[in-house]
C-alpha cells in the first residue's frame, strides 16, 4: 500500500499547484457565502416561524442550495483523477510501474476525499461566527460534518469511477454531473411519492441524509448506505482499470 | 533476460501482433525494428504489463510477466512512446514520485545519479512542462533509469532529439552494453546500426527477420526495405 501514499501524494501535489484548484476553491466559499448570509439574513427575519432549524441546520443540507453546487463541484473535482492521466498518456507511466491497481485507485480515492474535506475546512468559520452572536449546538454541527464527510465518501467515489470509465475529462465530468444527478432526483421522490417508493427513495435521499444528520441524529442506515456505494463504486473502479489491460 | 513465445495480439478483430518469439540475452542490446504501425509499440506494451496479451508467455528475468506482473515491472525501465510526464512536476520531483513508487532505496542518490546519467542535472529545478522536447525525452530516460533496472525497454527514444543529442544517446546506451539488457524500438535504421547487438524486425504484426547487423551481406536498409516492402512473410531468421 505504499503505492497508494505515493500516488496520493502525487495527486494532491498536483492539484495544488493548478489553477484549477484556487478557480474551485474560490467559487466554491463565495457560493457558499452568499448561501450562509441568505439563511442568516432569512432566519434573522423570521425567527418565531423558523422554530428549532437555525442557519447553521438550514445551510448543511436544508435547502437546494447545498445540493447544486456539489453536483458541479464533484465532477470537476474528479473528472481528472484517472481520465486526465488517460488524456495526457501518463497512465501509460503509471500502470507499468510495479503498482498494483488497487493502490492506484486507494491513492486517487484518498487524494480526493483530502480535497473533499480541504473544501469544506473554511466553513467552520460560519459556525464560529454563530457562536459569536448567539448559541451553537456542537453536537448537531459535528455530525453535520461527519454527514458531509460520509456523504463526499460516496460522491468522490462514484465521481471516480466515472474517471476510471470515461475516455476524458470531460467526459468524466459529464458521466459523473448525470449520475449524482440521477442519485439526487431519486431522492425527491421522497416528497412526491406513497408506500415502498417513498421508503426506497427516502433511504436513497441527499436531503434526507443531510437533515437528519444537521439536527444531529447520526442514521446508520444512511451510513449504511453511504459506505456500501463508496466501496462498490472503489472496486467497480479497481475492476474497471484491470480491464483495461485487456481492451 | 527477455523470453517472448508465440505472443498474440487483438484489438477487436484487428491482429495487431501475431505469434512473435524471441530472446533478448542478459547484457545484450536489441533493436526492434519496423515501418509505422508494425505492431512494436503493441509488443513493448505487452512486455512492460501494459497490455495484456491475447495469447502467448512473457518472461521477464525468468519472471511470467503475464501472471506475475507487478515482480516482472520491478525488473524493468520503461520509456514509453511520446515519453508521457507530469507537466506540472519539477524535474526532481518527478524522479523522486516515480523512484518512491518503484521502492527505490536511498532516493536522492538515485535521482542524483539518474539525473547524471541522462545528462539532466542542469535542469533538475526546472518545471517539466516548461523543457524543450529533447530535455523531456533525456527525462523519461532518467525515469527509465532510476531503479537502476537490470533491462531497459525503450519505444522510439530518440525521435525529437537533435543530432548531437542522438549521438550522446547512443552512446550512453552502448555503454550499458554486457551490464543491462536493453530493447529499443525505432524506425532509424542508422540507429540500429550504431547501437543494437541484434535486430529483429516486424511487419504486419509477424516477425520477418532476427539478424546481426554486420553478418548480412547487404546493408541493413536494403534488407528491411526487402522485408517490409515485398510479400515476404516468412521468418526469415
Amino acid at each position: 500500500m505504499k503505492g497508494a501514499w505515493v500516488v496520493l501524494k502525487r495527486e494532491l501535489g498536483s492539484f495544488f499547484v493548478s489553477p484549477l484548484a484556487y478557480v474551485v476553491l474560490t467559487s466554491w466559499l463565495v457560493w457558499n457565502g452568499v448561501v450562509f448570509w441568505v439563511l442568516t439574513e432569512f432566519y434573522a427575519r423570521n425567527a418565531v416561524s423558523s422554530g428549532a432549524a437555525t442557519p447553521l441546520s438550514g445551510f448543511f443540507g436544508g435547502s437546494v442550495l447545498f445540493f447544486i453546487p456539489l453536483l458541479v463541484f464533484v465532477p470537476v473535482l474528479t473528472m481528472r483523477l484517472i481520465a486526465g492521466e488517460k488524456q495526457s498518456g501518463t497512465i501509460e507511466a503509471l500502470l507499468t510501474a510495479p503498482v498494483s491497481e488497487a493502490s492506484v485507485i486507494f491513492g486517487k480515492y484518498g487524494a480526493s476525499l483530502v480535497i473533499w474535506c480541504v473544501l469544506w475546512l473554511p466553513t467552520l468559520i460560519y459556525a464560529w461566527i454563530m457562536s459569536q452572536h448567539g448559541s451553537v449546538d456542537w453536537g448537531a454541527t459535528a455530525s453535520s460534518y461527519f454527514g458531509i464527510f460520509c456523504l463526499g465518501a460516496y460522491f468522490m467515489a462514484v465521481g471516480l469511477l466515472m474517471s476510471v470509465l470515461a475516455p476524458t475529462q470531460i467526459i468524466a465530468a459529464v458521466l459523473a454531473f448525470v449520475a449524482l444527478g440521477v442519485l439526487f432526483t431519486v431522492g425527491i421522490g421522497e416528497f412526491v411519492l406513497d408506500g415502498t417508493a417513498r421508503e426506497v427513495c427516502a433511504y436513497l435521499s441527499m436531503w434526507g441524509h443531510m437533515q437528519s444528520f444537521a439536527k444531529g441524529v447520526v442514521d446508520t442506515r444512511y451510513l449504511v448506505f453511504d459506505f456500501s456505494v463508496a466501496v462498490l463504486a472503489v472496486g467497480l473502479s479497481i475492476g474497471a482499470l484491470k480491464a483495461r489491460r485487456h481492451g | 533476460m527477455i523470453e517472448v513465445e508465440a505472443l498474440s495480439r487483438q484489438y477487436g478483430s484487428r491482429l495487431a501482433v501475431n505469434e512473435v518469439s524471441f530472446r533478448v540475452e542478459p547484457g545484450e542490446i536489441v533493436g526492434f525494428l519496423g515501418p509505422n504501425g508494425a505492431g512494436k509499440t503493441t509488443t513493448l506494451r505487452m512486455l512492460t504489463g501494459y497490455l495484456a496479451p491475447t495469447s502467448g508467455d512473457i518472461r521477464i528475468d525468468g519472471i511470467d510477466a503475464v501472471t506475475d506482473s507487478i515482480r516482472a515491472r520491478e525488473r524493468l525501465g520503461y520509456m514509453p512512446e511520446g515519453v508521457p510526464l507530469y507537466r506540472e512536476m519539477r524535474v526532481f520531483e518527478y524522479l523522486r514520485h516515480r523512484g518512491a513508487l518503484k521502492r527505490v532505496p536511498n532516493l536522492t542518490a538515485a535521482v542524483d545519479r539518474a539525473l547524471e546519467l541522462a545528462g539532466v542535472e542542469d535542469v533538475r529545478t526546472r518545471i517539466v512542462g516548461q523543457l524543450s522536447k529533447g530535455y523531456r525525452q533525456r527525462v523519461g530516460l532518467a525515469e527509465a533509469l532510476i531503479a537502476d533496472p537490470p533491462i531497459l525497454i525503450l519505444d522510439e527514444p530518440t525521435s525529437g532529439l537533435d543530432p548531437n543529442q542522438v549521438r550522446q544517446f547512443r552512446e550512453l546506451v552502448r555503454s550499458f552494453g554486457g551490464k543491462k539488457t536493453v530493447l529499443l524500438s525505432t524506425h532509424i535504421l542508422s540507429e540500429v546500426e550504431a547501437v543494437c547487438d541484434r535486430v529483429i524486425i516486424i511487419r504486419e504484426g509477424k516477425k520477418v527477420a532476427d539478424l546481426r547487423p554486420g553478418d548480412a551481406e547487404i546493408s541493413l536498409e536494403e534488407v528491411f526495405a526487402e522485408l517490409t516492402t515485398s510479400g515476404v512473410t516468412e521468418d526469415a531468421s
